[in-house]
């Protein structure tokens, strides 16, 4: 009977190992592959073709050849549907898990979670169907763009930082959550400078899963403005173009073997790109914390 | 009420939804004393110390009845009353929970934060009130090199005092501590206990305590609760030789 318990017992713990190798495998795999098909693309002008790469930079000539259009188009639709989805998920977590019960509470989570099922490509035919109807009511200028585009992704991602703002609040203990107020803090300010500060990794990796779904998403902006080459955007209701349409868009068309490596390039890119607002969102988050903990 | 009372419970009842805690509690609390709050584990000692920052009413469907007048600043009020506001009162009767609660952040803001929220002080009074508040709990001079380093990097009797001093620096007039020493070492809770039999000359002290031995070092007043209610109020000078205190031993447990 023990024998068999300690086979059961080293079975299973041999079995989480194998796991966490496989996925530990797939990454290492995964990315060597793509640096190693990538890697002749990985120069300057991946990024700006033919075109001075300085000048392009500055925007004071077009990009015809390169992926850089597409690099700033995924960072303005990144930050532009950030703003809209970061500050309303943030205070839709906070009033759900700190000011909301019963019925209203138990809707507004079901809601959140039809939200968050919701598949990207309908919610690109949601933002085209809004342009039309927009178009044909109060706005006849409307059109796909930018803006559309980064409000789609909003909703999209909306449901991420509800979700994780309000587990974080909601899994602190009963005694950190007395300790404000047992010091003389009404409930908005006990939110503010205990609950908050205490949840902020959390609440990071809410903005981080956020960032990344509005980074990587193709359906969604497929039906509302992104185009094979538009250059750099210039006004909110440009179309635009963006990195993951580009390695799906060259994935597809694409004529040679060095047009596909590309793709494969600027796959690197995104991942790069991702990253990077990564850090930039875990330096803000850095700072918000210390000015409101001390 | 007399000066020489803090707190007093006129016929208070405490109950969560269908269950009832505490019933029918009459009691006077010493001012500048300590008073224990012994009993087993389930028997309200708990709630009867949240009685007194009305902290129990922040649970679900929890209902207090009954009065609870308090001494403070030489006025006194029926807490339950809108005319204390409750984060004054809860600033007034401080805490101190079981596990050290200190916030996530440096020695330094766990003290200032608190201060510049609630309080309103600002500048070098910040500066002055926690020196004072850490050498009132004798931690000023294990800390004062390192105030900017964050908290939890302190030990744990180290850690409780720091939330003691936290309480203070609000100037409380009523401390409530809750199995202050329960997760402490022996040597931790020797400082405690000395600290506090010091600070009863300016605090009214209130405490659960899980030790019979600690009770009666620190007591002057033992409270002895058995299934939510008060079954004997209990002098410590009383009882010092061997025997009274194995027959009270046996009534609690």
């Amino acid at each position: 009977m023990k024998m068999l318990r300690n086979i059961a017992e080293s079975s299973l713990s041999i079995w989480a190992w194998l796991s966490t190798a496989c996925v530990v495998a797939v990454l290492a795999i995964y990315s060597s592959f793509l640096f190693v098909r990538s890697y002749s693309s990985l120069k300057i002008s991946l990024f700006f073709g033919n075109a001075d790469p300085w000048l392009a930079f500055l925007g004071k000539v077009p990009v015809w050849d390169g992926i850089w259009p597409a690099v700033v188009g995924t960072v303005l639709l990144v930050i532009m549907s950030g703003i809209m989805a970061i500050p309303v998920g943030i205070m839709a977590g906070i009033y759900l898990s700190e000011y909301s019960s019963g019925l209203f509470c138990e809707i507004a989570d079901s809601a959140i979670d039809l939200l968050a099922s919701i598949p990207s490509i309908v919610m690109g035919l949601f933002g085209f169907t809004l342009i039309l109807f927009l178009k044909k009511t109060a706005f006849p200028n409307a059109n796909v763009g930018l803006l559309p585009a980064a409000f789609c992704l909003a909703i999209l991602s909306l449901p991420y930082m509800v979700k994780t703002t309000k587990l974080a609040l909601g899994n602190i203990d009963s005694d950190r959550r007395l300790t404000g107020l047992t010091l003389g803090f009404n409930k908005l300010q006990n939110i503010i400078h205990v609950l908050l500060p205490v949840s902020s990794r959390e609440i990071l990796n809410g903005i981080i899963l956020t960032i990344g779904r509005s980074a990587e998403d193709t359906a969604v902006i497929l039906l509302t403005g992104v185009v094979a080459n538009a250059g750099i955007p210039t006004r909110m209701n440009d179309k635009f173009e963006a990195i993951p349409f580009f390695i799906y868009f060259t994935a597809s068309e694409h004529k040679t073997v060095e047009e596909l490596d590309k793709g494969f390039g600027a796959a690197i890119v995104l991942l790069c790109v991702a990253g990077l607002l990564f850090v930039l969102s875990k330096t803000i988050g850095k700072s918000v914390n210390k000015s409101t903990s001390v | 009420m007399s000066k020489s009372i803090c707190a007093e419970l006129q016929g208070i009842n405490v109950s969560f939804g269908a269950k009832t805690v505490l019933s029918d509690i009459n009691l006077k609390i010493a001012a500048n004393s300590i008073t224990v709050l012994v009993g087993r584990s389930g028997s309200g000692k708990t709630t009867f110390l949240r009685i007194f920052n009305r902290l129990n009413e922040l649970f679900h469907g929890a209902v207090t009845t009954g009065q609870v007048i308090v001494n403070i600043g030489g006025k006194v009020f029926d807490i339950h009353n809108h005319v204390l506001e409750v984060e004054f009162l809860r600033r007034k009767v401080g805490m101190v929970f079981q596990n050290p609660n200190v916030l996530p952040s440096s020695i330094y803001a766990n003290i200032a934060m608190p201060l510049k929220v609630v309080s309103g002080v600002h500048g070098s009074e910040i500066e002055n009130r926690i020196e004072s508040v850490l050498r009132q709990v004798q931690l000023w001079d294990e800390v004062k090199d390192r105030l900017k380093q964050p908290a939890v990097s302190l030990s744990g009797g180290q850690q409780q005092r720091l939330c003691l001093a936290r309480s203070l620096s609000l100037e409380p007039e009523i401390l409530l501590l809750d199995e202050p020493t329960a997760s402490l070492d022996f040597k931790a809770t020797l400082k405690i206990e000395e600290l506090l039999i010091g600070l009863r000359e300016s605090y009214s002290i209130i405490a659960v305590s899980h030790s019979l031995t600690q009770t009666f070092r620190i007591a002057n007043q033992i409270i002895v609760l058995k299934d939510g209610k008060v079954t004997s109020v209990i002098d410590p000078y009383e009882f010092r030789d061997a025997r009274s205190y194995e027959s009270i031993f046996e009534e609690i447990f």
